[in-house]
């Protein structure tokens, strides 16, 4: 965490996909992203996971063309995006936070219109929207127009229409915000594959169990630079520190209980709906004797107790400015 | 980075990139007629929108005029009706293209390799096809009305003037609405350009008829002058300067504005 081209997520490998050097982007005197830099390679899913106005979606603009970059460099494949956009874009696909299709158009007349603006010839692109429609199973609506689908139809268009020429890098913009936990499944499992077919794809999410779930590496952002990355496992094990999870039997004792936990560890968090207290331990297993035995010895009862791992959550928590800096 | 990926870094040459173009605003144009026909209340109304104006200023100033100048009236409006017809045609080329703008398939549009002045392209030849389904409605009500071609020709030349001269405010209106991007500011912006040209014009009055110092825009502002040729070719009067004045406007606001238009939506 501390080296810096593990804190960068910087790779050095020949299959290099999308490649960042230290990105940055102003609107005037705000600074969205600062100093990033990061590498995805093909057949892997790389995790942008940061809170709202972190400058995930920013960072996915300026390599997919849309927006000029102010500083540094990034290269798709290895062509250079400020100096060959025209080049760039014949090797992306991208999905992005609104479904970008076509209202008025179906499902099938959408997948037609991006390949014939990709160029790619008719006997081809008619096969290929055949093949998208069918392995995506989207035949029941593929004739209906756009905007009488249902939200999760609607992304997996949009999703789909990224994939009509079979681009070697996929950027998706938080690509299951506001979908129902069953077509975020399917997402997921659509996406998991395509990398398992070499495609390299640049996700971006506020969700952790989506991050953790996909993405092979994960770089945490937030206020527009890199907090940390690595795999899940290794960004939780580098909070070096387990989580005492305390149920106490009455909610009245749990202001007290915080008191006592203090004493032995800092960053206590309690919620008293459900009587829980969440104590991180440097030292797991006998610091959570010592805390056991204190609240023995301060007369405070309790339900339960276990020492877990921490997750993803807790690496976000204590990485983004919006968790609270401890 | 593969050889593929290699050959793909490799910008193409003029002749495939004018290739590609054609065929992304032909893509485009076969896009925003499908959009077009999807919305048939707005095609209706707009298609109508020339026979109403027809009616209404045929009704409303024909008496007054036909019977003050000896004119023929309904022979003297309806080519001017062709050419507000197509004006306002092309104002709606702005308050569709605002709209479309901000709608997310344009950030898609966006990061495909397609040439970007197709999405303007496509959508003001659109919006050109329509503009001469209506001028065509115009031309049947007019004749039954009473108003005659002199010849097929004549028929043809007056109604591809009025549609060049719409395609021309087309691009204006979608450089408006690429700067603006909101169909309610392209829609108020439209009174400050749309109602001087329409009635500071010879459309409905002959220029005599105006204070002095208005005569000289109202006679040779684009709509006077594409109406002014619509009317001689109509009429079978010699039309020949009256065209080349009207294709030079039409020329000149397509090489004003198509760049204009185009740098502005690429900017974004």
């Amino acid at each position: 965490m501390t080296d810096r081209s593990s804190r960068d997520g910087v790779v050095g490998s020949a299959s290099v996909a999308v490649s960042a050097r230290n990105l940055g982007k102003s609107y005037g005197d705000t600074v969205a992203v600062r100093d990033l830099s990061f590498d995805a390679r093909a057949g892997e899913v790389m995790g942008l996971l940061g809170p709202n106005g972190a400058g995930k979606t920013t960072t996915i603009k300026m390599l997919t063309t849309l927006l000029p970059i102010d500083s540094g460099s990034a290269t798709i494949v290895g062509i250079d995006v400020a100096a060959q956009p025209d080049a760039v874009r014949r090797v992306i696909g991208l999905a992005g936070q609104f479904a970008a299709v076509d209202e008025k158009l179906t499902a099938q007349e959408n997948l037609e219109m991006f390949g014939r603006l990709y160029k790619i010839p008719k006997t081809e692109r008619t096969q290929r929207v055949d093949h998208l429609i069918d392995r995506f199973d989207m035949g029941e609506f593929a004739d209906r127009i756009a905007e009488t689908y249902s939200g999760g139809q609607r992304r997996r268009l949009d999703v789909v229409a990224s994939l009509i020429a079979s681009p070697p890098v996929l950027f998706l913009d938080e690509p299951t915000t506001g979908l129902d936990p069953r077509s975020r499944t399917e997402l997921w499992d659509e996406i998991a594959d395509l990398a398992t077919q070499g495609t390299a794809v640049v996700l971006t999410t506020q969700y952790l169990d989506e991050a953790d779930r996909l993405s092979d590496r994960i770089i945490i952002i937030d206020e527009g630079v890199v907090k940390a990355s690595g795999t899940s496992a290794e960004l939780k094990t580098s909070l070096e520190r387990d989580v005492l999870e305390v149920h106490v039997v009455s909610a009245e004792d749990l202001d007290r209980a915080v008191e006592v936990a203090e004493q032995v560890a800092s960053g206590v968090s309690s919620d008293s709906e459900d009587r829980l207290l969440q104590i991180p331990l440097t030292d797991g297993s006998s610091q959570s004797l010592a805390v056991l035995r204190q609240f023995d010895a301060s007369d405070i009862p309790i339900d339960d107790f276990q020492l877990r791992r921490p997750t993803l959550d807790d690496v976000f928590l204590t990485l983004t400015a919006t968790g609270g800096n401890r | 980075m593969t050889t593929t990926h290699a050959a793909l870094a490799r910008r193409p040459g003029f002749a495939t990139r004018f290739k590609w173009t054609l065929q992304d605003i032909a893509t485009m144009t076969w896009r925003d007629l499908i959009r077009t026909w999807r919305q048939p209340e707005m095609l209706t109304f707009a298609v109508i929108m020339g026979v109403f104006f027809l009616l209404l200023f045929y009704y409303v100033f024909g008496g007054a005029i036909g019977a003050g100048t000896g004119v023929d009236y309904i022979q003297y409006l309806v080519p001017g009706i062709f050419v507000i017809t197509t004006l306002t045609g092309a104002q709606q080329t702005g308050t569709g293209l605002a709209t479309d703008l901000s709608q997310g398939v344009t950030d898609r549009f966006r990061s495909l390799p397609m040439s970007q002045m197709a999405v303007l392209g496509g959508r003001t030849i659109a919006d050109a096809l329509r503009n001469t389904i209506s001028v065509v409605l115009v031309a049947i009500v007019g004749y039954m009305l009473g108003f005659r071609f002199v010849s097929i020709g004549a028929a043809i030349g007056a109604i591809v003037l009025s549609v060049g001269i719409g395609f021309s405010f087309s691009w204006m209106n979608a450089a408006i609405a690429a700067k603006v991007k909101s169909a309610e500011m392209v829609g108020m912006l439209s009174m400050f350009w749309l109602f001087p040209l329409m009635l500071a014009s010879t459309v409905f009055t002959p220029a005599e008829q105006m204070p002095g110092w208005l005569q000289g825009f109202a006679k040779w502002q684009p709509i006077s002058v594409v109406a002014d040729a619509a009317r001689k070719l109509s009429d079978g009067i010699p039309a020949g300067e009256a065209v080349l004045w009207s294709i030079v406007w039409i020329l000149a606001l397509l090489v004003v504005f198509v760049p204009i238009a185009a740098a502005v939506y690429r900017r974004g």
